[in-house]
């Protein structure tokens, strides 16, 4: 092997190209979709259809910056749609019926959610058990909590002044949703620390090898911790976002398969569930994708279940590229 | 009916039909001693009825237990258990209602999620020796001894088809934003609605329904993308009370109230903001805690091994209605909650 290609390979390793090979695929395919979707009906490219998507791509989007991070270091959270209910029921009582401020809800929102994701950090950084246990154990705990706090009763009666992150007019800046705008902010810082900070490269690093990260001098317990910490926080700010665009009562049913709507965004957008790459740029097109298909379905006036069917195919499509992906880079090594 | 001396009145009666009719035909069962020495006085029962609701949490089902521990009050003997899974999941609810049956309660009330795979669990209720009975949702093909039935599919889609016609000026398109895509009472009204606009009102188009399950996000979103891709849409049902206050929100988030027309089924406290914006048109529903109460009394009757008259009136419930083919006991025409009676209620 000469000199050149292996600087070449050691370069491509150490940092991946700034728009990967399935992030292109997926533009190409959502382009492919709204093309295809306004063809075959005007009202799909209407300015409150994409003003109504690109919001409610927000909660979504924010939530799969974190999970991003935590599988990236090999790792799986499936108990934010719990934290996703008890944050955003927690907001609720404290508005509707504590009479507080929205922001300020928002603020203990935010705590909460950083509270219960630190529990899943410790418990899996110092427990040493997988995370997709801890966080199953974890979510139905949250629930209960969550469900104590409704305490049997939907919260209704919550106020109007909710609607600066909401879908109507009074939450746009220049004709942009603003929780579209906060979630573009946060995935353009993530989407820069992850990929030139050392301590984002630390992620990355746990994913690909744990033991090989922690020789290597990498505070692994810390940065795990960190992972789950910070998307039990963003899950605190997309409670926020799901008050905001909510009707005047909350029941029990929010947040309610959320999770898996964020892990498949973020495995759709090629993050690989055995750790070690992805990107949060990918995770925003997989989320997009997936609102996609299921505002087309609905659109076309097809069955609605037919989104079932497309979001399952794409999961399957994508873990499987990931995993040929992995074949290959192994046989080259 | 929260007086004990209408209860006790109220009890008296039931004792006179136990002794007219309970001889005849059903003598055979062992529960007419216990009914019989119940109403003479000297000692009162104590049996469980039991109602597993969809899911707990919901304000439907909360007023419907509201309602079943009112009866739980005034019929002696009478112990209200009310338990139900936090989801609205098939395989849940048969968890709870299998642990029911090894808590050996008298009474088992059922709402299925899913009616048909809820069957062999109600097979098994029934051969351990427990009255099985179902409401809000039928499992018509199941050993159940009685449906208690809110209000008939052909006076509620009717009554919804007719509020959401009247609004749109009795023609333009619509389309109904349902819930779980297996729910035997929604589909039933479904099909009468389609009917009624079929019938009377030729001039409204029907687009094809669709399904966000018992969550109101998805409903919104759902009655948003319908908007966007119908410009010429102007009315939208949300046929259960997740979906009601949904596709209401939608329609006021697009800025579209006075142009979308929407109603539904939704609960009188959730609307009540919609009905006072103009975002939702009226709300069809019916008295949830009578209903609730009309259960818990009906287990109460079953657990006696009392027979149904064809009309009775049931505590404050007037023109409760028996029909002895189908064993569906009816709690009587839907009610239409506007902006000005909303209010009245606490559910």
């Amino acid at each position: 092997m000469s000199a050149t290609t292996l600087t070449a390979r050691r370069r491509e390793r150490v940092l991946p190209p700034a728009v990967t090979g399935q992030e292109l695929i997926l533009i190409g395919v959502i382009a492919l979709l709204w093309v295809l979707l306004a063809l075959a009906n005007p009202g799909f490219l209407a300015p409150y259809s994409i003003q109504n998507m690109l919001w409610r791509l927000a909660p979504v989007g924010i939530m799969a910056i974190g999970m991003t991070i935590i599988i990236v270091t090999a790792g799986i959270d499936i108990s934010i749609a719990a934290i996703l209910m008890v944050c955003s029921v927690t907001i609720a009582k404290l508005i509707a019926e504590n009479g507080w401020n929205f922001w300020l809800a928002v603020g203990v929102s935010l705590v909460i959610g950083a509270a219960l994701g630190a529990i899943n950090g410790v418990l899996i950084s110092y427990g040493r058990v997988p995370a997709i246990i801890i966080t199953f154990g974890t979510a139905n705990l949250f629930q209960f909590l969550g469900l104590r706090i409704f305490n049997s009763k939907t919260v209704n009666g919550l106020p109007a002044e909710r609607g600066i992150l909401g879908p109507g007019e009074g939450g746009r800046f220049l004709g942009l949703p603003i929780a579209f705008i906060i979630m573009v902010v946060l995935v353009a810082f993530a989407w820069y620390y992850l990929r030139h900070f050392p301590g984002g490269r630390h992620f990355y690093a746990i994913g690909d090898d744990e033991r090989a990260a922690a020789l290597a001098g990498v505070n692994v317990r810390r940065r795990i911790f960190l992972a789950y910490l910070v998307t039990g926080l963003l899950v605190g700010l997309a409670a926020a976002i799901t008050i905001a665009g909510g009707t005047s009562t909350l029941d029990q049913n929010v947040g309610k398969g959320q999770e898996l709507v964020t892990i498949a965004a973020t495995v759709i957008g090629g993050t690989s569930i055995m750790g070690g790459r992805g990107s949060v740029l990918g995770a925003v097109l997989g989320a997009l994708l997936v609102q996609t298909v299921s505002s087309g379905v609905t659109q076309l006036g097809w069955p609605s279940q037919l989104s079932n069917l497309f979001v399952g195919l794409f999961i399957v499509v994508a873990v499987g590229a990931d995993l040929i992906r992995e074949r290959r880079r192994k046989a080259k090594l | 009916m929260k007086s004990p001396l209408k209860a006790v009145v109220a009890l008296a009666a039931a004792g006179a039909l136990v002794l007219s009719a309970g001889c005849t035909a059903r003598s055979d069962t062992p529960a007419d001693d216990v009914s019989t020495e119940a109403n003479t006085g000297t000692e009162t029962a104590e049996f469980t009825v039991a109602f597993v609701p969809k899911l707990q949490g919901i304000p439907y089902f909360e007023a419907m237990n509201t309602g079943g521990q009112a009866a739980e009050a005034d019929i002696p003997g009478l112990t209200w258990l009310y338990q139900g899974p936090t989801e609205a999941d098939p395989a849940k609810q048969a968890d709870i209602v299998r642990s029911l049956i090894q808590q050996k309660v008298d009474v088992l009330i059922v709402a299925p999620n899913d009616p048909d795979s809820l069957a062999p669990v109600l097979e098994e209720a029934k051969a351990a020796g427990i009255k099985v009975a179902t409401a809000d949702t039928d499992a018509p093909n199941s050993v159940r001894d009685v449906f208690v039935n809110q209000a008939t599919a052909e006076g509620l889609g009717t009554t919804i088809a007719e509020t959401l016609a009247t609004a749109m000026g009795g023609s333009g398109t619509a389309a109904i934003v349902s819930c779980g895509e297996t729910a035997e009472n929604l589909n039933s009204w479904i099909a009468v609605e389609e009917a009624t606009f079929a019938s009377q009102y030729p001039d409204i188009k029907l687009l094809p329904t669709v399904y966000a399950g018992e969550d109101q996000a998805k409903a919104t979103e759902m009655a948003t993308d319908l908007m966007n891709a119908n410009p010429d849409l102007t009315g939208l049902i949300g046929q259960c009370t997740t979906s009601a206050p949904g596709v209401a929100q939608a329609v006021k988030d697009a800025g579209k109230i006075g142009t979308v027309f929407t109603t539904g089924l939704g609960t009188p406290q959730a609307m009540l903001p919609y009905l006072e914006d103009g975002s939702s048109s009226g709300s069809v529903l019916w008295d949830v805690e009578g209903l609730g109460y009309l259960a818990a009394w009906a287990g109460a009757q079953l657990y006696y091994g009392n027979s149904f008259e064809a009309t009775q009136t049931v505590g404050d419930l007037q023109g409760v209605t028996w029909d002895a083919a189908t064993k569906t006991l009816l709690l009587g025409p839907p009610t239409v909650f506007t902006k000005d009676n909303a209010a009245q209620y606490d559910y």
